[in-house]
Parts: structure tokens; sequence; C-alpha cells
């Protein structure tokens, strides 16, 4: 519970909302869906920004792929009919994966990528589709990649009058192909290893590969030297099977009472290797 | 401060605190209907559609639902005028101790009012965030299905 909480600000404009979280006195703190803030026992927290009023949720078409809105219900980017393509399947699956139908109503986009946890389910899936997010500060608004604001902790990233507005992420063609892999005890638990990815074939060749991971790391990773071993290259089993070995070492992996490291770093290589070849084959699907 | 919302088709205004949570607000306000299971939005007991979604109220500020339309069980139907999926949760032996049946009926509800006739994956992934340790997930499957079959929602 949030203690020490006296106020609920309802901005209608992005511009109000990075006022009242820039404010100097008194520390606001933007409010998405809430599923995180509800049971938060931050007793830091004076006042809640509520972003309902903003108007961002909505998945729209855009020259170059899709606009999504930071405030859109992840139950909405998997229930879309607008989302198609390698794009669509890789987001649709994460975003279905994620806890219940309950709480996928709650959760929105933008929560699910700025408060990222280890199980969050869909910054792997922006890593892979090398999604960018547009940060506005009032009027000024930046766009960086996912990948960016998830060097670090995107809260330390962010400054506290900015707000993660829209995530922009590219449409790919038919030679691209994408898996989205959640591996957990039952259907609504936290995540023990995630694997998310993307793959280009032209010519019988691999001209483009991303591998992200999460769940079984701190925050969620791409693994690009495994990815730079794959490029260029003819997907043959074998490469595959060392890609992902490639891919699963010189990580910090979690150990917990879900499971232990040494489980994690047996099964994350056949996942990765699985995740890879079902992304194969949904190329030619 | 006060919060103004309709719940089950009547406009109220409820004197909340900011940090303030749905599920207790309304449990507060007299609608015992809204169950407290684990508070951490795993168990569905708790599950409310704010403005046709189906949602854990144990994760809601209510200061989030000014202004929100909010259906409870006790809007659904009454015990001398149950509604169907009631009324079909009885018929198919889909409840026992009864604690989980207001959020699974909630979270069925807005089911059908999105797909009028589902499929037993639908009403599967419908209901996976609403636990029941009676009865298995079985029997309640049978019966929002059977609720659909009559074409009644």
């Amino acid at each position: 519970m949030l203690k020490n909480l006296t106020h609920i600000h309802r901005p209608s404009t992005i511009e109000e909302a990075c006022a009242l979280l820039a404010a100097p006195d008194c520390k606001n703190i933007a409010l998405a869906g809430g599923t995180y803030l509800a049971e938060s026992p931050d007793t830091t927290i004076q006042g809640l920004v509520d972003l309902t009023g903003l108007e961002l949720s909505y998945i729209r078409e855009t020259g170059e792929g899709y606009a999504i809105g930071a405030m859109t219900p992840v139950q909405d980017i998997f229930k879309s009919k607008l989302l198609k393509g390698a794009t669509g399947h890789l987001l649709k699956s994460a975003a279905g994966r994620i806890g219940s139908t309950l709480l996928r109503h709650s959760i929105t986009a933008g929560g699910n990528l700025v408060s990222v946890f280890p199980w969050s389910d869909l910054p792997p899936a922006l890593l892979a589709l090398d999604a960018e997010v547009q940060i506005r500060k009032g009027i000024p608004k930046r766009t960086i990649p996912v990948q960016t604001l998830l060097e670090k902790n995107p809260r330390d990233f962010l400054d506290k009058a900015e707000l993660v507005t829209e995530i922009h992420v590219p449409a790919y063609g038919a030679t691209t192909g994408t898996s989205f892999t959640k591996f957990a005890k039952t259907a609504n638990d936290y995540s023990l290893v995630t694997v998310a990815v993307r793959i280009t074939v032209l010519q019988g060749l691999i001209r483009d590969v991303r591998i992200a991971l999460s769940g079984c790391t701190k925050q969620p990773v791409r693994r690009q030297e495994a990815e730079a071993f794959l490029k260029g290259q003819t997907p043959t089993p074998e490469r595959l099977a060392n890609a992902a070995a490639r891919a699963a070492q010189n990580l910090e992996l979690t150990n917990d009472f879900r499971a232990s490291k040494e489980y994690r770093s047996e099964i994350l290589p056949v996942l990765i290797r699985r995740g890879i070849e079902d992304a194969l084959r949904q190329i030619a699907a | 401060m006060k919060l103004h919302l309709t719940v089950n088709g009547k406009a109220r205004t409820l004197e909340i605190a900011p940090n303030a949570l749905l599920l207790d607000v309304l449990r507060a306000a007299g609608y015992k209907g809204v169950k407290k299971g684990c508070g951490e939005g795993s168990c569905g007991a708790c599950a409310v559609l704010i403005n046709g979604r189906p949602r854990n109220s144990c994760l809601v500020f209510a200061a989030q639902c000014e202004g929100a339309d909010i259906l409870t069980v006790e809007g659904m139907g009454t015990p001398e005028n149950p509604h169907p999926l009631q009324e079909a949760f009885v018929k198919h032996g889909a409840t026992q101790c009864g604690y989980c049946n207001p959020g699974s009926l909630i979270a069925a509800k807005a089911l059908l009012d999105r797909i009028p006739a589902p499929t037993a994956e639908d009403v599967k992934e419908a209901l996976d965030g609403n636990l029941c340790r009676c009865t298995g997930y079985v029997k309640r499957i049978e019966a929002v299905l059977d609720a659909a079959s009559l074409g009644k929602k």
C-alpha cells in the first residue's frame, strides 16, 4: 500500500502530465494500469498521475509498421486484428502470455515496458522487433530504441518529467519469421526463461536475426554475439544449435525459488534453439 | 476525496482515501459479492467489470475509476431472478464453496458479451485468471458453454 499517498492527479494532456511529474515539492509517479503500484510498499510516493485521460490507448498502422499507445491494455494487443505478419505474430504471442485475462485488461504496453520486471513478457518481443519508444517531456519529444531504454532500468534512464507515450514497431515482410517462448511452471506463473526470436532468410541465407531473452536475467537482453554468428550463414541444424549454445553463455542467470541457475542454464540453449527453429518455420507458414 | 462512479447501473458518490483499492471501497460500500482472495491478482475472486473490461479490483486504485461504469456480481442477477450464467453454474455443479463464483461469473459474462457463442478454448482462456479449487476446471466450462448455447447472456 502507498501509505503516504495524498494526491491523485488526472491530467488531460501530456504537457500537464509531464509538468506534474516534474513537480519539485511532491513525489509524483505516473500511474498506468496500476497492477504494480497497487501492491507497492513505497512510502515516498506522494502523488499519482493517472494517465487514463491522455487518450494513449490505441493501435495504429503507420508507414513503417505500427504505433501502439503506451496506455493500450496488453489484452488489446493480444486480440488485435490490425497487427499482422511476423510483427503481429510476435507481439500477440508475447501479450497473450502476460498474466491472466483479468491482468491483461489492466496491464498496459507502456507499463509493462517501463516498470520492466525480470519476467515481463513484452520487452523481449520489442527488443527482437527493433522497436522504438517515443518519449515526451511536455512538448519536446525524442525517439529512442527500446534497446537503449532497457540498457539500464528505464526509470533511471527517463528524466523525472519524461513519459513514454508511444511504441513504434516496424513491420517485416514475408521472408521474416518470429517466435515467442515463455517457459513457466504454470500458464499464469512468472517466466523462468523467455525467448523472443526474429529471423529473416533470403535465398537460403540468414539476412538478419534477433535473439532476446528475459525471465532468466535481471533485465531483458539481446544476444548479439550469437546473432552475428548466424548472420549471412545458412541455417543448418548444427549452426542453429551452436548459435543457441553461444546465446546461452556469459549470462548472469537468476537463481531463485522458482528455478536454480543450473536448471535455467540447462533449458536455456534448448529453448533458444527451438525458438530459432520455430521462427524459421513461421517463414514457410 | 470524492469518487463518482456507477455501480450496477446506479450512480454513486463515495468518500475514498487516495490510496484505497477498488476492492476495499466496493466492499465497504456494501458490494460484498466482490471477494478478497489473494490480494495480488492471482485468484480472480475480486473480478469486476470496469467499463466492460474484467479486471482484478484488488489491483486497481479506486481513484482510477472516476466516472467509470462498474458491474459486480450483485448486478448480474438475484436469488429470485438469477442470470443465465448463474443458473448454469448451479445446474452443472460449477459451484461448491462459492468463493470464486462472483469473479468467475464476471469473467464469463465479459466473454459472452464479446463472443456470444464461444468455443471451449475461448472459455478456458477467459477464465484463466479465476482459480476454483473446489470444482476443478471442467464443470464451469460446461456451464458457460451451456449458458451460451441457450442464446442467453
